[in-house]
């Protein structure tokens, strides 16, 4: 008889390495639970990064959009696809150059904020990544990236 | 063609937005540009003998934010190229004052004109704007993000006054933090070997951002508190400090006199330094500056319309050399 967590995955997304902490945000991001059964290891050791957060989904595939807001969650957040209970690929997210219709410009006179303006930001320097917004020209301090 | 003219038609149909949107090559062949318009300067060598490049042009004007200089000097920029300006300077006689966009806004003034100028409180309404219209878009100023015909005349005034860009030593004094033509001509002379330097209170320091954009050139500058500590200068930037800045009324006292310039205080740099100032000045330049030969801030407001006018001949087609020669 199984046990609650030992729930094995046939064809869905494993999201591993997620910093601790950021399951329920990554979660929140997917608007998950969807139809499919749903794991998630918070705390769980791992020998590169001490301590990390793990979601696993039955059948669900991410779209690119949602690969990329994922992947502002962390640096070295790996995303893999198991089909038929084996693993058909496993990709490490890069953060995006340019972040279209992802996150809101908090600066209150931005231009983004009195119109109705598809917000894009662009990404500047190395890790931690900054974002310049691509209206106001302010930087938007995205954390953990 | 030469690189110059190469650059030069580089403007063509273009919006400007940001003075970083430009290449060195471009921002020289502007300042060339404003250089050959300089003889039809009033009581220059060749006044009144200016072709109307912009006739049958029209400029749209839309400030909805007050502005004497900025605004009157494009409309004088465009009359004397033998252009029309339409527009309006206030937003509360614009449909912007019964709820329209921006967006809309622009799609109906396009009809109207060959190129807009704009002036608008929020930050990047400039670069919407620009990527609405079909023609170019001028940026008179985004709350206090961009300015950059201001930054193209500091540049053009510098260089005029000084005869080059290279090698100057040039402090900004004041308001250091919002000040946006500050951030703009630090960005800009960027382009230049030139050593900077910032002077002013510790609250109203560069902002983290742009320290951090100098500091990833290696060109981080000298940052002291007083003018006395500034060492040699070629060029002194001065800013207004604002008193909205300030919660306590006192502290804005007590700064603002700290950050006032005099003939007195400026005499240890001798004769050649250049003062430029934005205008409108409150306290920070004494008026007995004015008279110094590098007084320089009402030959900007002049420069202004030179350049202005440069810049508008080079988006609308203009050829150069102009006719007649440099």
């Amino acid at each position: 008889m199984s046990r609650p967590g030992d729930y094995r995955l046939v064809n869905g997304t494993v999201i591993d390495h997620l910093p601790v902490g950021s399951a329920a945000r990554a979660m929140d991001l997917l608007g998950l639970p969807r139809e499919g059964p749903v794991t998630v290891g918070i705390n769980v050791p791992s020998p590169s990064q001490g301590r990390k957060d793990i979601v696993r989904v039955e059948g669900l595939f991410l779209e690119k959009h949602e690969l990329d807001r994922l992947a502002l969650l962390g640096p070295s957040i790996t995303v893999s696809i198991v089909r038929g209970g084996k693993v058909a690929s496993k990709t490490v997210l890069d953060v995006p150059q340019r972040l279209v219709d992802m996150i809101p410009c908090r600066n209150p006179t931005c231009i983004t904020n009195a119109e109705p303006v598809v917000t894009v930001f662009v990404r500047e320097g190395e890790r931690p990544y900054r974002f310049r917004c691509a209206y106001c020209e302010r930087i938007a301090r995205v954390a953990k990236t | 063609m030469s690189a110059d003219q190469h650059a030069a038609q580089a403007f063509h149909g273009r919006s400007v937005v940001s003075a970083a949107d430009f290449t060195k090559a471009e921002v020289l062949a502007l300042l060339e540009a404003a250089r050959q318009f300089d003889r039809f300067d009033p009581g220059g060598p060749a006044w009144g003998g200016l072709a109307p490049t912009l006739s049958g042009r029209v400029l749209g004007t839309l400030f909805f934010e007050p502005s004497t200089r900025t605004r009157l000097s494009f409309e004088s920029a465009m009359l004397r190229l033998g252009g029309s300006v339409l527009g309006f300077a206030d937003a509360r006689i614009s449909s912007l004052s019964k709820g329209e966009s921006l967006v809309d806004t622009i799609q109906v003034v396009e009809g109207y004109c060959d190129a807009i100028v704009l002036r608008h409180p929020s930050e990047g309404a400039a670069r919407l704007a620009a990527e609405t219209a079909r023609i170019p878009v001028i940026n008179g100023g985004d709350g206090s993000n961009q300015h950059p015909t201001q930054t193209f005349l500091d540049l053009y005034t510098i260089r005029e006054a000084a005869g080059r860009l290279d090698g100057l030593k040039v402090g900004f004094m004041g308001d250091l933090r919002y000040g946006r033509t500050v951030h703009s001509l630090t960005e800009a002379l960027l382009h230049f070997d030139v050593e900077l330097k910032f002077i002013g209170p510790e609250n109203l320091r560069l902002p983290r951002d742009l320290r951090d954009h100098l500091r990833r050139h290696g060109r981080s500058g000298l940052e002291v508190e007083n003018l006395q500590d500034a060492g040699d200068l070629d060029v002194l930037y001065m800013t207004r400090i604002q008193k909205e800045r300030f919660p306590d009324p006192m502290d804005y006292e007590r700064i603002r006199n700290a950050y006032r310039v005099d003939r007195a205080a400026l005499a240890p740099f001798g004769p050649d330094l250049k003062v430029l100032h934005p205008l409108p000045r409150v306290n920070e330049v004494a008026p007995d500056v004015d008279s110094l030969p590098g007084a320089l801030y009402f030959r900007q407001t002049r420069n202004g319309v030179t350049v202005r006018m440069a810049l508008l001949h080079l988006l609308l087609g203009g050829a150069l050399p102009l006719e007649g020669g440099a």
